[in-house]
């Protein structure tokens, strides 16, 4: 008994720390959202790269089901909601956020994550159609308004400006027809400040971030993927903003005084790519761990720091997420974080729920490799279905990686 | 062979020997251009002068191509740049790749660097088509394709060469809509070969695949049909597999009406007038619907096969499935319903572009029948 | 009359012959399928229980995977109708079947007229077949009738959920080598199928009574898992094997009399 006591103690965050405060900032998230749905306020569901500017501007409450997969992935349930939307005739190949997300639609509870039933759905396809068809059959099963942002696959480097005022056009046609949906006004001065503040958050996240490149790293590189919730869903907010600005300081601190969130020796600096495979994330995470691999590398943390000064710079950034760009950007995005953190290997995640992702990554990842000089190693997963990876052949493909780093050193 | 028959080899013959199509076009001095699924602007290539030549891939094994894709992306897309690689193409002045769903995006951007001998044209279409702002964004997008095809020879785009290929295109949907209207009336062709009408209009300039299509339609407005097969009506994206339909024939079903995207999704909407043939083209594509790949937040689509269903007296609906076609396997839940709704039968059947065997399609389809 | 049923599987062969389509004359069942001996050994045994000569046939349906180049058939039926048609013979008060076989794992669904009006049968995946229990069986180095009697001896039945079979392999072999029992294992896999099954079944509405039938309903591990499952009874018969085969026996007498 009184171990147990000490032991619980012991776990008790400081309520002044960064990951005590964006804990906070997603439970605030959720617990206002499901407060607002009991007043009679109407709620939406949100596409993660929606422009939330939008959303904060009119007061508008949305909550994100990609956050809510990954979570409830993330706590074991992702083979029960799965099945669910496989039993209603969905093929287990479509998106396994998709198939959760549907799956909660329709049973409206989860005790791993939930989040109110929505009044209307925001979509936007920059990080993938499977959004539109997503969002589709949501808005078509519970019959309520459907709104989107189409942002095109870009196949060029540049986004050209005729893209910007086919965007732009979208966006004020959106604007409308969220006040009509909420009766709420749009205010331009309001609009001006959530860019601020915005743009502050994206700072601290980006900053936050780039200490990756610090050798050894004063972080472990999945925090990330954890953090990286509040840069989808409170990016407009000074709390977030605050957070990071936090987080910022405990990473300088860190580097100051030789202390990481990696808690063993960093052996490997590697570039992760992919998703997370949040059903098996402990594994995944201590696989690494284990022989002092660290991911200081990925280009999903900083797809959520936009930057931009106006309207024009907004659009531009929603057109330039991951996803959405050719596999020229791609690669020299991905080039450019991986020489700038050092990193000596490459551990791509063929990410079965995303075809998009994986569609081009074999010839991509190659293309990385070679111009970094570092070697590649790829395992199969999925980003929530436990159903498609195995431990095996993970730690397998991670243990080669290491030899291969390993050997690469001694030849110099 | 009566003449009938003699016109039925043709198509099939165009059908089932696309590379010998291109050679010989190709021989005849003319350019090709590859149109990649599930729409391009055929008639702008064919204002050049050009021949725009469908490029769905075939019924391969998939070997070369597994240097790029994963193995869950879909084989038509995967057989694509397999033959891409093999030299199948060659010989294409560019093609023309859309970036509909996520798939076709990494066809595009794998294309590059697996087939470099045959450039790469991408068609970029807006989703929220209706939205007032698309219509810039299209002329904008169907500008850079004009700017690629007029490279290849320093052509000047003619707005007017475009009107002429227009009509050409609208007489031809004409004709294909007609053909399925009749075969509804009179089924009296094999799946086989009603596929092979549908297949060949890819592999020939339209106004010759017009000519064959009229004569055709002239034989069936006169044809006896004795009215003992089962009706049903197919939904997918493609299904072009011979041993596929001829389970139909076995099994006395009769297609009287498709929701395909391979045959008559690409005919339903013709270009309207407009204040110049290039708006027109742009009105065109914001008036398609009814399709995996084009947005629609009613999705209309559903009622749309039930009501196929039961203008054309269809016992029932057989959904092919494309394996890893991700925007069919989400809209087959919501049709599903609507036909459950509607009392009309339906059966999903799986396949892919890689499939020998075709026993458990067999037995669905014959169970399916006897169900019926 | 004499009428006869084949039904020529992808692993087995069965045969069924009735007398005035009611009375169960004779069955055979040989562990040899389509493009083997199997069909014509299935034939001879059956002829041989019921000491009859072929001649004194007057009607052979075939079914199954093999159905289509089998020659001495009258005609041939689809085996979901012939699976349909036998059990509803047997089990009248049956609306849905679940037939897990060597190739193919299928759930009929029968309306109020005792008719198959609906189906759905399992994708290109084999974690839902006979033959992943095969792979896994071969894993464990068990013979596949084995599996059932280990599945019974399960305290704690492990969790295997890989949708490949490959996957599902490691899964096994990492079980095994974190310790777990064999029969922990076993029914693990037992229930893997059961859960794969069941939402190819729940993809029709699940109607009370459900009857197992094909090759994998002989064995009792998945049965309690799809009974656990589905949260329903199974009902089950040692024929469960021969139902396509009985009710291809009864098509043949119905054709038979209306060909008279």
């Amino acid at each position: 008994m009184s171990e147990e006591v000490k032991k619980k103690k012991k776990y008790v965050p400081n309520p002044n720390s960064a990951k005590y405060k964006l804990g906070k900032i997603v439970e605030k998230h959720y617990k206002e959202a499901i407060e607002a749905k009991a007043n009679g306020e109407k709620i939406g569901w949100c596409a993660s790269n929606f422009p939330e500017e939008i959303c904060q501007t009119l007061g508008i409450k949305v909550v994100y089901p990609e956050n809510q997969a990954a979570a409830i992935a993330a706590r074991g349930a992702g083979e029960k909601l799965c099945n669910i939307a496989e039993a209603d005739g969905y093929s287990n190949d479509i998106c396994a956020y998709a198939r959760i997300s549907l799956a909660y639609a329709k049973i409206e509870s989860a005790p791993e994550q939930d989040m109110p039933q929505p009044d209307f759905m925001l979509c936007c396809n920059n990080i993938c159609n499977v959004m539109i068809k997503w969002y589709e059959n949501i808005a078509k099963e519970k019959n309520i308004p459907l709104i989107m942002i189409d942002i095109p696959f870009n196949p060029d480097k540049e986004v050209s400006k005729e893209q910007i005022a086919y965007v732009k056009g979208q966006f004020l046609e959106a604007i409308k027809q969220l006040e009509e949906i909420s009766g709420k006004k749009w205010n331009e001065n309001k609009f001006k400040e959530i860019m601020k503040i915005s743009n502050r958050t994206s700072k601290a996240w980006l900053e936050a971030t780039s200490y990756c490149a610090y050798k050894p790293s004063p972080l472990n590189g999945f925090d990330l993927l954890n953090h990286m919730a509040v840069a989808v869903c409170a990016r407009g907010t000074v709390e977030a903003a605050e957070a990071f600005e936090v987080l910022c300081k405990e990473y300088k601190e860190n580097v100051k005084e030789h202390k990481s969130t990696f808690r063993v020796e960093e052996k490997y600096r590697i570039m992760f790519e992919g998703i997370a495979v949040w059903p098996h994330l402990r594994v995944t995470s201590s696989g690494l761990k284990d022989r002092g691999m660290n991911m200081v590398a990925t280009v999903y943390a900083d797809a959520f720091g936009l930057l931009y000064d106006d309207l024009d710079g907004l659009i531009r950034c929603y057109c330039g997420v991951p996803n959405s760009v050719c596999l020229e950007s791609a690669r020299d995005t991905r080039i450019d974080v991986a020489k700038r953190t050092h990193a000596e290997g490459l551990l791509v995640h063929t990410n079965r729920s995303c075809k998009l992702w994986s569609g081009f990554m074999p010839e991509m990842s190659r293309q990385v490799a070679k111009a970094c000089d570092i070697p590649l190693t790829s395992f199969d997963g999925d980003q929530a279905d436990p159903r498609n990876f195995s431990e095996a052949q993970y730690e397998t493909r991670v243990e080669g990686l290491a030899e291969v780093i390993d050997s690469r050193k001694g030849d110099c | 062979m009566s003449n009938v028959d003699k016109l039925l080899a043709k198509f099939h013959e165009a059908a089932t020997n696309p590379k010998k199509q291109l050679d010989s076009y190709l021989k005849n001095g003319k350019k090709v251009i590859g149109c990649v699924p599930v729409y391009t602007p055929e008639e702008v290539i064919h204002s050049f002068g050009y021949v725009p030549f469908g490029v769905w891939g075939a019924d391969v094994q998939i070997k070369e191509a597994k240097r790029y894709f994963p193995a869950f992306i879909c084989s038509i897309m995967q057989s694509i740049l397999e033959l891409g690689i093999n030299g199948e193409y060659k010989g294409m002045s560019a093609i023309v790749i859309p970036s509909l769903c996520d798939s076709l995006k990494s066809v595009g951007q794998n294309w590059k660097y697996a087939v470099k001998d045959i450039p790469f044209i991408p068609m970029t279409y807006p989703q929220n088509r209706k939205c007032d702002s698309a219509k810039d964004f299209l002329n904008f997008t169907y500008g850079k394709v004009i700017k690629n095809l007029s490279d290849i020879d320093n052509i000047e785009f003619d707005d007017k060469k475009l009107a002429k290929s227009i009509e050409v295109y609208n007489k031809h949907n004409a004709a294909m809509r007609r053909f399925q209207k009749l075969l509804s009336e009179k089924p009296v062709l094999t799946a086989v070969e009603r596929k092979d009408v549908y297949k060949s209009a890819y592999f020939m300039l339209k106004e010759e695949h017009t000519d064959l299509v009229e004569e055709l339609n002239e034989y069936l407005a006169n044809a006896i049909y004795d009215g003992s097969k089962t009706r049903v009506v197919t939904s997918g994206i493609l299904a072009d597999n011979e041993n596929l339909l001829k389970i139909f024939d076995e099994n006395n079903l009769t297609i009287v009406a498709d929701d395909i995207a391979h045959e008559s999704r690409q005919y339903r909407t013709d270009a309207p007038q407009s204040n110049s043939a290039l708006d027109s083209l742009v009105e065109k594509f914001r008036n398609m619907d009814n399709c995996s790949v084009l947005f629609n937040k009613d999705k209309v689509r559903a009622n749309y096969v039930v009501n196929l269903a039961k203008e054309n007296n269809a016992a029932g609906v057989l959904m092919i499935m494309t394996k890893f076609c991700d925007p069919e396997e989400f809209d087959y839940v919501i049709i599903k319903k609507e036909l459950d709704n509607a009392d009309i039968p339906s059966l999903q059947v799986e396949i892919d572009r890689q499939m020998v065997n075709f026993e458990q399609a067999n037995t669905m389809i014959q169970a399916f029948g006897e169900v019926l | 009359m004499y009428t006869l049923g084949i039904d020529i599987g992808s692993t087995t062969s069965k045969c069924v012959i009735l007398k005035d389509g009611a009375k169960e004359v004779a069955k055979s069942l040989i562990v040899a399928g389509t493009g083997t001996d199997g069909p014509n050994r299935a034939l001879n045994e059956v002829l041989k229980k019921a000491n009859l000569k072929l001649e004194d046939v007057s009607y052979i349906v075939s079914t199954g995977y093999g159905r289509k180049g089998y020659r001495l058939a009258n005609t041939e039926i689809s085996e979901l109708s012939c699976h349909a048609k036998g059990v509803m013979h047997l089990f009248p008060k049956v609306r849905t079947i679940i037939d897990i076989g060597g190739q193919d794992a299928k759930v009929l669904s029968i309306n109020e007229r005792g008719r198959l009006a609906e189906f759905v049968m399992n994708d290109k995946c084999a974690a839902g077949t006979g033959r992943f229990l095969d792979v896994m069986a071969n894993v464990l180095k068990l013979d596949i009738s084995d599996l059932e009697k280990e599945a019974r001896k399960a305290t704690n039945p492990v969790q295997i959920s890989s949708t490949c079979t490959v996957f599902a392999e490691s899964e096994v072999i990492s079980q095994l080598s974190n310790g777990s029992s064999r029969e922990n294992v076993v029914a693990g896999i037992c229930k893997s199928v059961a859960n794969r099954v069941a939402t190819l079944a729940k993809r029709l509405d699940i109607k009370d009574e459900v009857f197992m039938s094909g090759g994998v309903a002989k064995n009792e591990g998945v049965r309690n898992a799809m009974e656990e499952v589905l949260n329903t009874k199974i009902v089950y018969s040692k024929d469960s094997q021969l139902m396509g085969a009985l009710g291809a026996a009864l098509f043949a007498y119905e054709k038979s009399i209306k060909e008279e």
